[in-house]
């Protein structure tokens, strides 16, 4: 899997630095999400900002309850924000109704989970394609066997979920992500399940996809192994960004994480930032 | 342990919901059917014991037997002499003679047609009827009638009514009775008069129909009945009045008996069909709460305590749908009774009877059902091994476990399928019973395996008219991965339309037959007949005289029937006028002819085979005026023409007056004069008739109808009836697709996620309940025509019946399905679509 897709034609560096030069494929200013009422309201997102460059690879990393999912979530259209916008692009994320942002989820975002990312009943290629299936297009058949034979799954294709092992599920979630050619792939602690092996190998793949396709990347994650893979980490604490790290390392992640969560530990006890209700991805 | 299972019960009872339903509506069934009947034989009870509350012997003609198919046969009037005879002996207080018969109210020139009976009686003063208002009829022009009908007609004291019976008579209205605590009789209109007027209108001359005695005060009943025996002789019938009420309640409870069985054997098919909801939530419970049991075992829990700690929760369920389906059953009772009176089959209302049986029957069969049904999910429950709460994912329902499972419901069908048509040969309801218990039980073994085949064949076709679509295919998937919950969902609702289809089937086949032949054997273009369908038919002696004459009637010929015992068994047999039958039927004799009937019995050739009777033997027939008779066979008819005459035993009217008290015509067979037309003469007899409002003209078309008229009641009664089983099946569809969704939460949340529209998913819920639902019209159709064709053969034995598959009937059953399947899966499929996606990937 180290040898990926170098041959894809239109990419044209390597290994490049989140520059910003490049254009902005996703722009958030001024999140704002609260969940639930009165005293047990959990302010999720409390004025986040961040612009996702093209052909990058973004960590989003944070404490528990810092509302690095929500963020996630927020950005993929997944949920509805109380305040700020989202562009993707020319589109206004937040002007959207709720068939359009199912639209644009199929038709230009991937997305990996961190668990449950394929349907039981469907095979492996079925669940491939089933974002194309959706829309009722079919599948670009040179696109498709590059994507299966980049990730190995050319003797799964038939299988059931059931029958593949944690890593080649994953994949499988993978190259169902990229099977659209999508503007933006989110991945949820992509890695959560899978033993520290067939976790890099996957992270391996996701870089190679920003570097060799120029695809755009944005993953949470609270592991700073996997973390050190993207372009540049984003680090939220109380529905903030408050820092970004370009180029990490995973020592430098580790380091500053534990030093956030030394602070907000000394930090008098708030809903944000100790309660457990929110559940994070 | 309780507190545990109430707590685990009401966590759950939004997903229980749909059960608790089902298992109400089943027993609100049950509840319904005991209440209703209970409330009607109490009814019978109280208005034949309130009638002898006063009187103490009855003196009556006496009879071989009391009653025939729930009619009260009717006697010989008695010598008035008899009344002096039997006030003359010591002990004796009063003897009454008592007149009573039927007798239409006639008010502003409109008949008062009750639903039951009109009587006409003469007055005693201790037949439990008592003055309401005015006075009791003195002179011979005076009536008494009920208080509830003067309400409901607007009758009130000092009216004129006309009375009509045997002759007809304007009579003032100068009393009004109650019954006991109620205004009336229920279904009933009452005119009492003074003894000779009675008589007059019912052409008894100075004849009387019993004679009610008070014994005197501190005189031992038996021994005045004793004394009355040996003074008036062995042709009168001496009884304490309590045993001819008795036996009176008896004969009118007997018909509640038929509709009481057919009610609980249907209420019985609700239970059945709902018992496969119940299993199906019970095993969704059951897998969804897999980890929690595990942890329970984990924690220490035995088996048999997970196990117990099911059934806890099934039998908390069981006695909240037996409390409900109480409540709601008595509520049903009046809707039952509706549904039974449009039908054509009467009950008589009164204060709603609630018994102690009925509550022990709503709670055993509410409970019994719901455990019988938890009770795989349960076992299953106790297996769970601790290990289970550590592993991930992968809680899928396991298939049956397939050979022997096959290998049991493959034996099961092919039982129930030979029961069937053996029982069917025989006549056996025990084997009838059986064969359906057993293919119920075959289908249900088989439907883990058979139905989600049906589902995924039905998907496929589906998808070769419209295209793959994602939705359809997803809906196939879904229903094939849970075989076993498929099944069960897919074969409720077969169950329920097999059902359906069955009684179309046979009822088509059974009406047929009835109507066959009709047309060919009688020839007659006219039939006069009573509007009311009694048992015996109804037309009173007036009315044959009422059109013979007429210029417009060629030839008239009367049909009568009547019951006879057949060494125990009640028989019906048709009386005919030999002088006339050849102008108005056109039937096949094998031996003998219909013209020269005169003492002896003309049977069909079917009787005549079984009984190994040929022409010159004799038949032994009880009738209850004059026990039994030894009736030489004189003539064998084809048993199709015997059909068009009702009975498989004809004998003449002259015979027939011998033999029955009865003077009743069932159908006057007419013949237009020659020269007249069947219009003209048609009008000329309902220009006659037009003072019987009870009295019908028909022609030979709605004459073979109205010879089905009551079957097709029964039938349209039963068939709504079991459109409740049909919608507990299709609660069963919604349930199953509701427990499904909140399994699949997951599942859908990344559907939705990578792109799925909410229109998308409505539709995959939607196929989904649509494919079962189908693969349920399919399985159940072919269960009913297989079933039906099996009993139809069963009971033809060679004589006219065939298989008659009536197309309407199965393109309405379709049509159900379809509506079913479109409005099960309507809940669940918006219910889907709200899901926030975001709560369905994080769950």
């Amino acid at each position: 899997m180290t040898n990926l897709l170098n041959d894809t034609p239109g990419t044209a560096d390597t290994h490049s630095v989140a520059a910003p030069t490049k254009p902005v494929a996703v722009r958030a200013r001024g999140l704002v999400k609260t969940y639930g009422t009165g005293p047990a309201a959990v302010q999720a997102l409390d004025g986040a900002d961040l612009d996702i460059h093209t052909g990058t690879f973004t960590g989003i990393m944070g404490p528990s309850g810092s509302g690095k999912s929500t963020l996630m979530h927020a950005l993929a259209g997944l949920d509805v924000l109380d305040a700020g916008r989202v562009l993707i692009g020319d589109t206004d994320l937040t002007n959207l109704g709720e068939r359009q942002r199912t639209l644009l989820r199929r038709d230009r975002f991937g997305f990996v989970f961190q668990s449950f990312n394929l349907l039981p009943a469907l095979t492996a290629q079925e669940n491939i394609t089933l974002p194309l299936d959706l829309a009722g297009r079919r599948p670009d058949p040179e696109w498709m066997a590059r994507l299966v034979d980049t990730l190995g799954l050319g003797q799964r294709l038939q299988h059931r979920p059931s029958e593949l092992s944690g890593g080649q599920q994953q994949r499988v979630a993978v190259a169902r992500a990229l099977v659209t050619r999508p503007e933006i792939v989110f991945a949820d602690e992509p890695t959560g399940n899978l033993d520290t092996r067939h976790g890099q190998a996957l992270l391996r793949f996701l870089r190679d996809a920003c570097d060799d396709l120029g695809q755009t990347i944005v993953m949470v994650t609270h592991d700073p192994l996997a973390a050190a893979h993207a372009d540049r980490v984003v680090l939220l604490t109380d529905g903030r960004v408050i820092e970004e790290i370009a180029d990490p390392t995973a020592s430098a992640i580790a380091d500053r994480m534990l030093q956030l969560d030394t602070e907000a530990d000394d930090r008098p006890y708030t809903a944000a930032s100790s309660t457990d209700t929110h559940p994070e991805g | 342990m309780l507190r545990l299972v109430l707590k685990q019960t009401m966590a759950h009872r939004g997903r229980l919901l749909l059960t608790f339903a089902a298992i109400t509506l089943g027993v609100t069934f049950v509840v319904g059917t005991l209440v209703l009947t209970d409330t009607s034989r109490k009814v019978f009870d109280d208005q034949f014991r309130d009638a002898s509350t006063e009187v103490d012997i009855v003196v009556r003609d006496a009879v071989a037997f009391d009653a025939a198919m729930g009619v009260e046969v009717e006697r010989d009037p008695l010598d008035p002499q008899l009344a002096a005879r039997a006030a003359t002996l010591p002990g004796v207080d009063q003897a009454i003679p008592v007149v009573k018969g039927t007798g239409l109210l006639i008010t502003d020139g409109k008949a008062i047609v009750p639903a039951g009976p009109s009587m006409l009686s003469s007055w005693t003063g201790v037949d439990g009827f008592t003055l309401r208002d005015g006075r009791a009829p003195g002179d011979a022009d005076q009536v008494v009638i009920d208080a509830a009908t003067a309400t409901a007609h607007d009758i009130t004291v000092g009216d004129t009514v006309r009375v009509q019976a045997d002759r007809e008579a304007d009579l003032r209205v100068v009393g009004l009775v109650g019954f006991g605590e109620s205004d009336g009789l229920p279904d009933t209109t009452v005119a009492l008069t003074s003894l000779p007027t009675a008589q007059r209108l019912l052409r008894l001359g100075d004849g009387i129909s019993q004679i009610d005695v008070i014994a005197a005060d501190g005189t031992a009943t038996s021994g005045v009945t004793e004394d009355l025996r040996a003074a008036l002789g062995a042709d009168v019938d001496v009884e304490a009045s309590q045993d001819t009420a008795a036996a009176s309640a008896a004969a009118a409870k007997s018909q509640l008996g038929f509709i009481t069985g057919a009610l609980l054997a249907l209420a019985g098919a609700a239970l059945v069909i709902g018992a496969f909801l119940i299993a199906n939530t019970f095993s969704v419970l059951v897998t969804q709460r897999t980890r929690e049991l595990a942890v329970m075992r984990a924690a220490g829990a035995t088996g048999r305590q997970v196990m117990t700690s099911i059934l806890g929760e099934a039998t908390v369920l069981g006695i909240a749908g037996a409390l409900a389906g109480t409540g709601a059953g008595l509520v049903a009772a009046t809707g039952l009774r509706s549904l039974l009176d449009a039908a054509g089959a009467t009950v008589p209302d009164g204060p709603t009877v609630l018994s102690a049986r009925t509550l022990i029957v709503a709670l055993a069969v509410g409970i019994g059902v719901t455990l019988i049904a938890a009770f795989g999910a349960a076992r299953r429950a106790a297996r769970i091994s601790p290990v289970m709460a550590m592993r991930e994912g992968a809680l899928g329902t396991a298939g049956g476990r397939g050979r022997i499972r096959a290998a049991v419901g493959v034996t099961f069908t092919a039982v129930g399928v030979a029961a069937l048509s053996v029982g069917g040969a025989a006549e056996s309801m025990p084997a009838l019973g059986a064969g359906t218990a057993a293919l119920v039980a075959g289908m249900v073994a088989l439907a883990p395996m058979v139905a989600p085949a049906v589902v995924n064949l039905i998907g496929r076709g589906l998808s070769a008219i419209t295209g793959r679509s994602v939705p359809a295919g997803l809906a196939r998937e879904a229903a094939r991965r849970a075989p076993r919950r498929t099944g069960a969902t897919v074969m409720a609702l077969a169950l329920s339309l097999a059902l359906v289809v069955f009684v179309s089937v046979v009822g088509a086949s059974v009406r047929a037959a009835l109507q066959s032949g009709f047309d060919e054997a009688i020839t007659a273009e006219l039939v006069v007949e009573s509007a009311r369908g009694e048992m015996l038919g109804g037309l009173g002696p007036t009315t044959l005289k009422t059109i013979e004459d007429l210029d417009e009637v060629g030839t008239v010929s009367p049909l009568r029937f009547g019951h006879w015992k057949d060494s125990g068994a009640t028989r019906a047999l048709t009386a005919l006028d030999p002088t006339t039958i050849d102008d108005v039927t056109d039937v096949d004799m094998v031996e003998g002819s219909l013209t020269d009937l005169r003492d002896g019995v003309v049977i069909t050739e079917r009787q005549a085979t079984e009984r190994g009777l040929t022409v010159g033997d004799t038949l032994g027939m009880t009738f209850a005026r004059t026990g039994t008779v030894k009736v030489p066979v004189v003539g064998l008819i084809d048993d199709d023409d015997a059909k068009a005459l009702s009975t498989d035993y004809l004998v003449s009217l002259a015979s027939y007056r011998d033999w029955f008290t009865e003077r009743v015509d069932a159908s006057l067979l007419v013949r237009p004069s020659s020269g007249t037309s069947v219009h003209d003469a048609r009008l000329a007899l309902e220009d006659a008739l037009e003072g019987m409002p009870t009295v019908e003209v028909r022609d030979q078309a709605s004459a073979a109808e109205a010879r089905t008229a009551s079957l097709d009641g029964i039938l349209t009664l039963i068939t709504a009836v079991l459109m409740l089983t049909v919608l507990i099946a299709m609660l069963g569809i919604t349930n199953t697709l509701a427990l499904s969704i909140i399994e699949r939460t997951r599942e859908l949340g990344l559907l939705r996620a990578v792109g799925m529209t909410r229109r998308q998913l409505r539709t995959m819920i939607r196929t989904e309940s649509l494919l079962i639902a189908v693969a349920g019209l399919l399985v159940g159709t072919t269960i009913g025509v297989a079933t039906s064709a099996l009993f139809v053969r069963g009971i033809a034995q060679g004589g006219d019946l065939h298989l008659r598959v009536p197309t309407t009937g199965l393109v309405l059953v379709g049509a159900v399905a379809l509506v079913v399947g479109t409005v099960g899966g309507l809940a669940p499929a918006r219910r889907a679509a709200r899901l926030e996606v975001l709560t369905a990937i994080r769950e």
